[in-house]
């Protein structure tokens, strides 16, 4: 079966090379066939690999090195792409699964430039293909298949965990496919309305499972890791930060292309970007060159190659850029208070922000170059980043009103009073009743600002209350992420001025006071899981007349030989009273127990306001594939008045 | 014996620091901002090591002590390099470009935005302004 894989995805690297050629020679019925063709080839060649992992067919490396018998099947499967060769194998999927797509759903009426997106494509396919086959082939046997496989490292045996690569992965090389167009519109000289019209679609389609799977990312480190936080600024999330900050940029300037005209240069720039981006994520996270707690698959030499490769795509891309950007034609004149000038200063925030954590990931790696060995973490970014963040915050409901071209300032004035009254207010209540510091109570004001604002700008989009669910998708799906925003901050400044986090150190029977909640040790029991033992604590919590019972564990793997921490968490209603159980000690003569103990209040408006944000993305999908028919027909009429 | 019990007492004092909530809070604060010795990448308010507990204690105890942010970090910086510090001191010209870059950014940045709309917006006809998509007034 394997070898069938292994034949199989040399013939969808043969495919994606045909692809690529005929697509830059400008025949797309070719490129199309011969994508579809190495889609098909891929998802058998995958199929395959998943087939070996969920028979345990030892005798293929990958996976007596990264499955066991004794696991789940669903973690057998999620195996498959749980290390670097299945994770590469993964990714060359999803890439010529979006180079299918768009051999079907592309249809822009100019068959050259489709003919060239799929080419590019294809060549960018072929590239990881090449890169799958001949650096980290996953169809490796071994000569002497062992009785036993060396398991998944346990802390991925988790649902939503086994979930978030593929995400992430639909998101990073999701962007390549916007590349492709890139590519194809520059090699056309081409960045028009109709470009951006549809570049927009496939944008989107890679932004919503990239905030999705960061989303399942920061969920699993908060209740799997036992760390009681939700971002840490680690470089591997980093890695994932950076892109989604460019597709966020890329989204808004999307729009003004579309709308206007404008900005085309600056949008083929961030739709390079998104995906070069995406790939020094993954070279940051595989090639071991930044300490992380989340490093997996690590290996130098591989690293290289996808320098190699980011180098290559990266420098073709920008001289490509650099040859075409002085053709590229703008829109109508704007003025600098008008839309335009609004939606820019959203694109320098997010490229700046983007360009700090850039800065802030790699300068310790810099500077270790120069002997000097030195750490940059929470505290940098956020007095960098967040200030930064906070102008576009602020920006946002002062501006998100104005008109293309020209528009009124007198509007903001209201909105900046709002945000001062309701500031005073949480001043006023933080000194009394809520005592929160005077950051803090900004910032909740600030978010329920957010969230007023994208209500009532959804409110004047429809004039009247009632015609709310007669606006266009694409306003719904806006005025959903930003309100998700304003839920995100609301929830973000409140977990973390307010979080309370302390280390018990507990025997049977012993009590201790924690938030307000008085905390004991019950009992200590060992279980026994599929493949693991555990230590779980009875830890009674109560406050007043509530009383629940936490069963933290520290869960042993004897497969991987390594520990887990379960955490046990119980939701309040306003936060999260949050347990993790650390190491066992003998002090004069007695057995204790550390426990790692936490109040995070409202935690789930923070995951809810992104869950928000990625649901308003869906409903723009949805809703653009639904209008595209209507789209076509009225397109004729109301044709493009700039061109 | 005696001496054991001594040594046993006294490893229990240094545990037993009682701070303010006050001092507890900035405590807390600065053990999110030192890196652990012995492990990947994670401040000592997370780790579960040893040594963490060590610096974690010590921490506690020079807060008790009355010394600054400053101070703590400073110390720690000595003891075991600037590695242990997630929040960098600046002090070379490479600390500036780090902690101004982001700044000097955003503000050239902008001004560069305000130079290319004032050229967009002066480019001979009249601007006409037009609403963003809205449902028509009825």
């Amino acid at each position: 079966m394997t070898e069938l894989g292994h034949f199989a995805a040399f013939l969808a690297l043969a495919f994606a090379l045909a692809s690529g050629v005929s697509g830059l020679s400008g025949r797309r019925e070719a490129a199309a066939s011969f994508i579809l063709g190495s889609c098909a080839a891929m998802s058998l060649a995958f199929l395959t690999l998943v087939y070996a992992f969920a028979r345990s067919d030892f005798s293929v490396a990958l996976v007596a090195n990264h499955s066991h018998t004794l696991k789940p099947m669903i973690y057998k499967l999620a195996g498959t792409w749980g290390n670097h060769e299945g994770s590469m194998a993964l990714w060359c999927l999803v890439m010529v699964g979006f180079g299918a797509a768009g051999a079907v759903r592309l249809r822009t009426g100019r068959a050259a430039f489709e003919a060239r997106a799929l080419g590019v494509q294809g060549l960018l396919a072929a590239g990881s293909l090449a890169y799958l086959l001949f650096a980290s082939s996953p169809f490796t046997r071994l000569a002497d298949p062992p009785l036993q496989g060396a398991s998944l490292n346990p802390l991925l045996q988790d649902p939503a965990l086994a979930l978030h690569p593929p995400m992430l992965y639909l998101g990073y090389v999701g962007y390549s496919f916007v590349f492709a167009l890139a590519a194809a519109g520059l090699i056309e000289g081409r960045i028009d309305r109709t470009w951006a019209r549809s570049a927009r679609n496939w944008a989107m389609a890679a932004f919503v499972p990239l905030t999705a799977g960061i989303l399942l990312g920061s969920i699993w480190a908060y209740y799997e890791l036992g760390w009681g936080g939700w971002w840490f600024w680690d470089p591997v999330e980093n890695a994932s930060l950076m892109p989604w900050l460019i597709g966020a940029a890329l989204m808004h300037s999307l729009i003004v292309t579309e709308k206007r005209g404008s900005f085309a240069v600056w949008t083929a720039l961030l739709a390079v970007l998104a995906f070069l981006f995406s790939i020094l994520g993954a070279f940051l996270v595989r090639s071991g060159i930044l300490t992380s707690v989340h490093a997996f698959a690590v290996d130098p030499t591989r690293g290289l190659v996808l320098l190699i490769g980011l180098l290559v795509y990266g420098g073709a891309a920008l001289a490509l850029f650099a040859w075409q950007a002085p053709r590229l034609k703008g829109g109508p004149p704007w003025q600098a208070i008008s839309r335009e000038g609004a939606l820019m200063g959203n694109n320098l925030v997010f490229t700046v922000a983007t360009a700090t954590v850039l800065l802030g990931t790699l300068f310790p790696l810099i500077a270790e170059g120069f002997g000097r060995q030195m750490s940059v973490g929470e505290p940098y970014f956020q007095l960098t980043f967040t200030p930064i963040m906070l102008a576009a915050l602020i920006a946002l409901p002062l501006v998100q009103a104005w008109a293309w071209g020209r528009a009124r300032l007198d509007g903001a004035w209201k909105w900046l009073a709002g945000l001062a009254v309701l500031t005073g207010l949480f001043w006023l209540l933080g000194i009394g009743p809520l005592d929160i510091p005077l950051g803090a109570g900004f910032g909740v004001a600030l978010g329920l600002w957010l969230v007023a604002s994208s209500l009532v700008e959804l409110k004047r989009r429809a004039i009247r209350l009632e015609r709310i669910f007669r606006l266009p998708a694409r306003v719904w799906g806006m005025s959903l992420a930003h309100l998700g925003l304003g839920l995100f901050v609301i929830g973000a400044v409140v977990e973390t001025s307010q979080r309370y986090e302390t280390t018990l150190d507990l025997a049977i029977g012993e009590q201790a006071q924690v938030a307000g909640w008085s905390v004991s040790l019950e009992d200590m029991r060992l279980i026994e899981g599929p493949n693991w033992e555990a230590q779980r604590a009875d830890l009674v919590i109560s406050r007043g007349d509530s009383q629940v019972t936490l069963q933290p564990e520290k869960r042993f793997y004897p497969a991987a030989r390594m520990p887990t921490t379960e955490t046990a968490i119980h939701k309040t209603g306003t936060g999260d009273f949050y347990a993790a159980l650390g190491d066992r000690r003998r002090v004069d003569g007695e057995l204790r127990w550390t426990f790692r103990a936490y109040y995070n209040p409202m935690i789930d408006m923070l995951f809810a306001g992104v869950i928000v944000m990625t649901l308003g993305g869906l409903v723009a999908v949805a809703g653009r594939r639904r209008r595209k028919a209507v789209a076509d027909e009225t397109s004729k009429a109301a044709a493009l008045p700039a061109e | 014996m005696k001496a054991l019990i001594a040594s046993l007492f006294l490893v229990l004092m240094a545990d037993g620091v009682t701070l303010t909530d006050q001092e507890e809070a900035r405590a807390q604060a600065l053990m999110r901002e030192i890196r652990c010795v012995a492990c990947e990448n994670e401040p000592i308010s997370q780790s579960a090591s040893d040594i963490a507990t060590n610096m974690r204690e010590r921490v506690r105890r020079m807060v008790a002590d009355g010394a600054s942010d400053a101070e703590v970090r400073a110390w720690f910086a000595e003891r075991y390099g600037e590695f242990v510090l997630f929040r960098p001191e600046v002090k070379g010209p490479a600390d500036w470009l780090l902690w101004g870059a982001p700044f000097a950014l955003l503000v050239t940045g902008g001004l560069a935005a305000f130079l290319i709309a004032r050229a967009r917006s002066t480019q001979g006809e009249p601007v006409e302004p037009v609403e963003p998509e809205a449902l028509q007034d009825e």
